[in-house]
């Protein structure tokens, strides 16, 4: 990735205009994975001095600045806390700790990533993003539709109160890219997230029993091929992934 | 654009592209502990610590190092010693190229993990390839460097 220059605003609607202003600007992330864009870019936006890094709990919610990294996410008390080690494992093998220490909740949402983990694990909690110009918009909606294009994530908000947790994965190595991965929050129904199947992950709601797991699967979700698994092999150990998570919730 | 940061608890005033990455910079600078691998953010070799967390600084712009800390291997000094020869004395010090990463990355855990398990080292090192050693050599050492029991 290559850009000409290089602004850090001072607040949210200066960066906002920037990026209204000029049809080729991007707004910086971790840079993790932007900067392997072929593109180059008229500006660089850098939101670092925005306060956008913090973890914060109010009575209902925990609130993500959209600037925290995957490694405080990863390791803070609150997270804990409320979620046990949801989290954790779906960031612990992202990579490694030189990468987690920068790449950033908000570029992991905003890129809509197939392998991204993160977003299959928020895909279950009923989160909500808060924009900039768009306000707030369910999670599920963000993934699916692009309406907001050109904004600016604030915060990731997400509710306290949820069910019982699992979150499962399978890959070829350690550190690489996952080849499918799944997370389940059993409430008064249950929420499930199927993700790299190579393409994002996508939440169904269903009834606290499902009858059969397979067919489920194959009723709700899509699997492609790529170069880490088939379409096949992905539903096949979406099967076994989904059955353990949901042993794990009982 | 200029910057001025501090490396290694010496300030550098420097001439920066914006779209610089931190690891072009250092190695301009002569910091050739530093290097670049892979260049895809994922073999580590290029770890830095940037106010004494591991980054890679080959996804990491210079223009954000502004006014912050970084600190290379030359940095650690005598801090590094003790991590190196835990090594070598092992036989793990093979071609080297990972090494400045590995030490730094191991310095780091030290600091941010109290009594970490064998399981919480590999996790924490999971981030530095090495193609020579096999990691086994290397972590015994780095095993008995941080008396993980």
């Amino acid at each position: 990735m290559k850009f000409k220059n290089y602004a850090k605003p001072q607040n949210l609607a200066e960066a906002y205009q920037i990026l209204q202003n000029e049809k080729n600007a991007v707004i910086l992330g971790g840079n993790t994975y932007l900067r392997l864009n072929k593109k180059t870019f008229s500006t660089a936006i850098d939101l670092e001095n925005l306060g956008l890094n913090f973890i914060k709990e109010n009575d209902e919610n925990i609130e993500i600045g959209a600037y925290t990294t995957l490694h405080e996410i990863e390791t803070n008390a609150i997270i804990k806390k409320y979620f046990g080690d949801f989290f954790t494992k779906s960031l612990k093998h992202i990579v490694g700790i030189q990468f987690r220490n920068i790449a950033t909740i908000g570029g992991s949402i905003c890129g809509k990533y197939g392998f991204s983990e993160l977003i299959t694990a928020l895909s279950v909690l009923n989160c909500t993003l808060v924009f900039h110009q768009n306000g707030v918009i369910a999670f599920k909606d963000f993934i699916e539709n692009s309406q907001t294009k050109n904004d600016i994530l604030v915060k990731i908000i997400i509710p306290k109160k949820c069910g019982r947790l699992s979150y499962k994965m399978l890959r070829n190595a350690d550190s690489d890219f996952p080849i499918l991965t799944v997370a389940v929050n059993k409430n008064s129904q249950l929420n499930i997230a199927i993700g790299s199947c190579p393409t994002v992950a996508k939440l169904i709601s269903a009834k606290n029993e499902l009858e059969n797991i397979s067919e489920f699967i194959s009723q709700n979700f899509t699997f492609g091929n790529d170069l880490r698994a088939t379409a096949s092999y992905r539903e096949n150990i979406a099967s076994v992934l989904l059955k353990r998570a949901l042993e794990e919730t009982l | 654009m200029k910057i001025s940061l501090n490396i290694n608890n010496q300030k550098y005033d420097c001439q920066i592209e914006p779209d610089e990455t931190l690891l072009n910079l250092l190695r301009k600078l002569g910091f050739k502990s530093v290097k670049k691998g892979c260049d895809t953010a994922t073999c580590g070799v290029c770890t830095v610590l940037l106010n004494e967390n591991p980054i890679l600084s080959c996804s990491y712009l210079a223009v954000r190092a502004d006014g912050k800390n970084i600190t290379t291997v030359e940095g650690l000094g005598k801090k590094a010693d003790a991590i190196i020869d835990a090594i070598v004395n092992e036989g793990a010090d093979q071609c080297g190229f990972c090494g400045p990463a590995l030490i730094l990355t191991v310095y780091a855990l030290q600091k941010e993990l109290k009594n970490p398990t064998m399981e919480d080292v590999n996790r924490y090192l999971a981030g530095n390839l090495c193609r020579c050693s096999g990691y086994e050599g290397q972590l015994r050492g780095i095993k008995k460097f941080l008396g993980v029991k």
